[in-house]
């Protein structure tokens, strides 16, 4: 389980603080999946990181009682410079896993080839995302966090995702920061709506969709 | 109790490992001699000023090789600049690996300053062997010294390097004033004097400096009997815990504010 208790968020801002929320309060159990709505800039992705622990939050805490993996987006989590292979290589020995089942994963997930032995920083955006991906995949979470903006390859690495995350692992509990009222209502049991500061946790996800639709 | 403690252990190994691969790929690359590069800076540095200074000042100073005197001052003083400079804006340049949790901010600094010495370690080994053929240095009178006073200079650097890494996270003013800072220290760093050398007085000011206490066992620990020399645990043990003590709270202060990409 994953309990968000009196979380909060600011950001200097001139003289003063930007709040981006205050007293979040909510709770994650396995296997839940939850999708984060909300318009640009409504912290979304900062919730996100927080619950990864990328960055600590202003005020209350995050309690993790199950593994969670890595914000899965874009930026984080690689280093541009190296090699998709030397940084599945990195990945494996930080999660203390064996690297050949994770190379073998990798490439048969990414099907990336010989691209793997070029420097991330020359990936388009859905390669690196198979990459990210493939490896917080091959590590196995109890729990994913997951940014829309990655869910940006073809068909077939669609194809994917679906049968690993939601068949495959069904068990696992999944956040998803999205925009896309197909994916939240296709992937979620319930939504939070975060608009001016505050979240709000709908158990019907199209009720949620609704709240949104109308900001 | 015990098994966390052993299990974090373990989790903190494999990560400075980890860390320190890809600290060297990335800085190295694995290109033709690759991270024995970072033993070629201070090399040179300590070979070829030694070399400038010997035809300067002629070959003797003090009663000692003034080669194998500038030698055991440079080399040293290489892995401080080296190891301060590397920790300003660490945690920004590494930020993107604060995705995992495992890693924390002082595992940056306590890898970048690991390489360091490791490198001025194996240039000083090859350097040493390398004129103790040429006959311009001596065979070390006591090498436990020398390696007790390299332990104490870089534990000091080490507890330095953990108060400036956060601190130039703070303010941008740190990492301009640090090229004017570290060579303005450099009378107070033993590199090129002894204690001996000044006045009674004087010398009382110098063994404040944990630096100077360090290298005062170094040389001692070449030289022997051939210079005076003047040190003590106190200082330097006293500072190197002060410094971490300060670095590590700021450290945890500067986490709860960066920002991550």
């Amino acid at each position: 389980m994953i309990r968000c208790v009196n979380l909060g968020k600011s950001y200097p801002l001139g003289r003063g603080r930007k709040h981006v929320f205050r007293n979040l309060n909510f709770q994650i159990t396995p296997g839940e999946r939850i999708g984060f709505l909300g318009r640009n800039g409504a912290g979304k992705t900062t919730l996100i990181k927080l619950i990864g622990g990328v960055e600590m939050p202003t005020a209350g805490r995050v309690i993790r009682d199950m593994t969670v993996s890595w914000p899965l987006g874009f930026g984080g989590g690689f280093q541009g410079s190296l090699t998709g292979y030397d940084n599945a290589r990195f990945i494996s020995r930080i999660y203390g896993h064996d690297y050949r089942e994770i190379k073998d994963f990798v490439e048969d997930f990414t099907e990336l080839g010989a691209q793997l032995k070029m420097p991330v920083v020359t990936y388009s955006s859905g390669m690196r995302a198979r990459l990210a991906f493939a490896l917080s995949l091959a590590i196995e979470f109890d729990c994913y966090l997951i940014d829309e903006i990655i869910l940006v390859g073809d068909q077939n690495f669609h194809r994917k995702c679906h049968y690993e995350l939601f068949d495959k692992r069904a068990d696992r509990a999944l956040i998803l920061a999205s925009h896309s009222f197909e994916i939240i209502r296709e992937f979620c049991d319930r939504a939070m709506v975060l608009h001016g500061g505050a979240g709000v946790m709908y158990s019907d996800v199209n009720e949620a969709l609704d709240v949104y639709s109308a900001l | 109790m015990v098994s966390k403690l052993a299990a974090g252990w373990r989790i903190q190994r494999r990560v400075i490992g980890a860390l320190m691969i890809r600290e060297l790929i990335t800085r190295f690359g694995r290109e033709n001699i690759g991270f024995l590069w970072v033993m070629v800076e201070p090399l040179l540095f300590g070979l070829l000023v030694g070399l400038i200074w010997s035809y300067a000042k002629g070959p003797e100073e003090h009663g000692v090789s003034i080669i194998a005197f500038v030698v055991t001052g440079y080399l040293p003083l290489t892995l401080f600049r080296n190891s301060v400079n590397r920790a300003v804006k660490v945690f920004t340049v590494n930020s993107s690996l604060m995705y995992h949790r495992q890693i924390t901010l002082t595992d940056f600094i306590f890898v970048r300053f690991l390489i360091e010495m490791i490198g001025g370690m194996m240039a000083y080994l090859v350097v040493g062997l390398l004129l103790i053929y040429l006959d311009l240095f001596p065979v070390p009178f006591d090498i436990g010294w020398l390696i007790v006073g390299w332990l104490v200079y870089c534990a000091f650097t080490l507890s330095l390097c953990f108060v400036l890494a956060p601190l130039s996270e703070m303010s941008d003013v740190l990492e301009k004033m640090m090229p004017v800072t570290t060579y303005v220290i450099i009378p107070f760093s033993g590199t090129f004097n002894m204690a001996s050398w000044v006045t009674p007085d004087a010398r009382e000011v110098l063994l404040y400096s944990p630096f100077v206490n360090a290298m005062e066992m170094m040389r001692y620990g070449v030289f022997g009997d051939n210079v005076t020399a003047y040190f003590g645990f106190g200082v330097p043990i006293a500072a190197t815990m002060f410094f971490l003590a300060i670095g590590l709270i700021l450290c945890r202060k500067v986490r709860r504010i960066l920002v991550v990409e």
